[in-house]
């Protein structure tokens, strides 16, 4: 029988074009994206509030060399580059006050420093050399010595520093990056391979299976179905790349370089392919039952495997290693691995493309496999349909 | 004019369909009568492609049938099903278009066809809540919507109220006046029988009896009649020549008359014998004949 390719496509459009309505009308839908987006957000501003709090300091002096400890205090933490901010507190108890409150780190009173619970060391640095300073300008005065002169003697610059590994804060910026987004390769694919798994249930159990297939070839209801959803999780994907990446580079987590976009992209790439792998298991599986019951019993393989290659990639992943390396080649692990390999620098651009070389090849013979499986059980009602008939000479011509 | 010619189909060891024909002409209303597993369900399902037969051909106007051809026929399974929680409206413009319609003419046509089949409900509602009655006609319309030149309907009137069966069997006429064929299958007998053109009898996968009504009777077929009298001493008619009695119940008799023999001998013979109550010929129902087919037996016997 003929099957005009024209035909052909324009059935997958059509169907490709309902499941990406539907999808994105229902309710579901738009609160997983809800959900996703504030996760992420979370993700990214936790950690930028925690590390901000951490060298901004509030201090505050009392007693008789309060103005000199003030200023010698603002010039040391400018040599020590130490972000200190000096206020003004009227006497003990209101410095107390504002302690326990936190809105100062450290008060400063007669020669005492008084913290809530702990002093920072670089804050604590700085507070230590100012009163020496204030402290040994009035002994030298008290001696007959002009501390100006002292002052400019000592006035050395910093030792400039080396850094052997300058790249170790990006590399762990990139890292976070490759975490979170492995998370979300690893939410989405099991999101949308579920919604494929289950709309061919649904198309089954609702018995409209029967109606499409006397219309359009079981492939181009496949390939739509599959085109459909997927399109919508990579619009979502996207969505949440460049939220994302604009709210860490807004709260200043992370400077928005190539070299911070680069695991964002292969996310995204690989949640196309990871996807379009896993789906099609999906998919076949799910046309072997009837009923939405059945399907988590059909499809746990799926779902193992799925859950097995993000542990892979959470902890092999990062640290490297033989089985990570060999596994990063291995579709459908590859999909994971290969962007948090990436970020943590263990494989490199040419091994990125080798790996995908491979899991395209493997997509291909899938797909035929997947639409074969399908074609054969999906017209199928009843009990689950054994594995090897839904193999076995397709029920229906093409 | 759809030929469905000698289709053979088995589900591993049991024969479905064997050597199976049929033929239905442009404007003729087919219906298809069979006990349950008789094969009606399958031979739709080869005609519409959804199953592929093991053997047999099926044409459409004289060439073999591609999916082309099918985007042009409108099927309505057994298991009736469409997408519970996809809105009426675009469920039918999707189906409309999945047939080869533009998206304007879907759009048009969904409108029509809801209003024609009195569905209740606005068509942003989606099917689940929808009374059952009312997705039973989105149903039809569904397979309506693209203005099919062949319908093919499973067990349409199955579960609808009268209202329901009236507009259903208002609509399949009127799509026959319009040049389209139909074929449906049905389980009420007197309902095909009122409403078919043509009618296939089908047991066991093989194709028993097809025509109209009256060639399903036989035109040659022995003339019966049934006399039912008062007052007769009972076995009245057994010993008259020139007939044969079939059955006799209470004061009821069938007779078959014999050729050559003359029904007014034998209203004579019943005049005589007693009070003539009721004298008339029996023709056997369709549902007579359906039965005669699947018991193997002779109407009346």
């Amino acid at each position: 029988m003929s099957t005009g390719g024209s035909t052909f496509w324009s059935a997958v459009r059509l169907v490709a074009r309902r499941e990406f309505t539907e999808r994105i009308r229902d309710r579901g839908f738009q609160i997983s994206v809800g959900v996703m987006l504030a996760i992420l957000l979370a993700s990214v501003a936790i950690p930028a509030a925690i590390g901000g709090g951490s060298n901004k300091y509030d201090v505050a002096f009392l007693g008789p060399q309060q103005t000199q400890l003030a200023q010698t205090a603002q010039r040391q933490a400018t040599l020590l580059d130490v972000d200190v901010r000096v206020g003004s507190v009227a006497d003990r108890a209101a410095a107390e006050r504002a302690l326990s409150d936190g809105k100062l780190d450290a008060v400063v009173d007669n020669g005492r420093i008084l913290v809530d619970s702990k002093l920072a060391d670089p804050l604590a640095a700085v507070l230590q050399s100012s009163w020496a300073t204030v402290e040994r300008d009035v002994r030298l005065g008290a001696a007959g010595i002009d501390p100006s002169a002292v002052n400019q003697a000592s006035a050395i610059a910093p030792m400039p520093r080396t850094t052997l590994d300058p790249n170790a804060d990006q590399r762990d910026a990139r890292k976070g990056i490759a975490f979170i987004g492995t998370l979300v390769l690893y939410g989405m694919l099991m999101l949308f391979c579920m919604w494929v798994a289950s709309g061919v249930v649904e198309e089954k159990s609702s018995r409209i299976v029967e109606i499409l297939l006397a219309t359009v070839p079981a492939r181009a209801l496949l390939t739509g179905k599959i085109l459909g959803i997927g399109l919508l999780g990579l619009l979502q994907m996207l969505v949440t790349a460049v939220v994302g990446l604009a709210a860490a580079s807004a709260l200043g987590t992370i400077e928005l370089t190539g070299a911070m976009v680069y695991p964002v992209a292969l996310v995204l790439l690989w949640f196309v392919v990871g996807y379009a792998i896993y789906a099609c298991m999906f998919a076949a599986a799910a046309a072997r039952v009837s009923r939405q019951e059945d399907l988590q019993n059909v499809i746990t393989p799926m779902t193992s495997l799925l859950i097995a290659s993000f542990l892979a990639a959470v902890f092999l992943g990062q640290k490297g290693g033989t089985l990570a390396h060999v596994l990063a080649y291995v579709p459908p692990f590859s999909a994971m691995l290969q962007p948090a390999m990436t970020a943590a620098d263990e494989v490199s651009v040419p091994e990125n493309l080798a790996a995908f070389a491979v899991a395209l090849l493997a997509l291909v013979g899938l797909v035929r496999l997947a639409a074969r499986m399908y074609e054969g059980a999906v017209l199928r009602m009843g009990g689950k349909v054994g594995f090897k008939e839904s193999l076995g000479k397709s029920a229906r011509k093409r | 004019m759809l030929e469905l010619a000698g289709l053979d189909k088995r589900f591993g060891e049991k024969v479905v369909l064997d050597d199976l024909s049929l033929t239905v002409q442009p404007g003729q209303m087919f219906g298809f009568v069979g006990t349950n597993g008789a094969g009606k369900t399958t031979t739709m399902r080869i005609a519409l492609g959804v199953l592929a037969p093991d053997a047999g051909e099926i044409h459409w106007h004289g060439a073999a049938v591609d999916r082309g051809v099918r985007r042009r026929w409108g099927y309505m399974p057994e298991e009736r099903g469409l997408y519970p929680k996809m809105r009426i409206r675009d469920q039918l413009v999707y189906l409309a278009e999945l047939h080869g319609m533009t998206r304007a003419r879907a759009h048009e046509s969904t409108e029509r066809w809801l209003d024609r089949l009195q569905v209740a409900g606005g068509p942003a509602d989606r099917l689940e809540t929808l009374s059952l009655g009312n997705q039973q006609r989105v149903q039809l319309a569904a397979a309506l919507v693209h203005e099919p030149e062949l319908l093919v309907l499973d067990e349409p009137f199955s579960g609808l109220d009268p209202v329901g069966v009236d507009v259903m069997a208002g609509v399949l006429r009127e799509r026959t006046a319009a040049g389209a064929s139909v074929v449906f299958s049905s389980h009420q007998l007197e309902l095909v029988e009122s409403l078919c053109d043509a009618v296939g009898i089908i047991n066991n996968g093989r194709m028993h009896a097809v025509g109209t009504v009256a060639e399903l009777r036989g035109d040659d077929r022995a003339v019966r009649y049934r006399v039912r009298l008062a007052q007769a001493p009972t076995g009245w008619a057994d010993e008259l020549p020139g007939l044969k009695v079939l059955s006799a119940q209470d004061d009821t008799v069938l007779v078959e008359l014999l050729a050559g023999t003359s029904e007014q001998a034998l209203l004579d013979a019943a005049r005589a014998a007693g009070r003539v109550l009721a004298f008339a010929p029996a023709t056997p129902s369709l549902a007579e004949l359906f039965r005669e087919v699947v018991n193997g037996t002779e109407v009346g016997a």
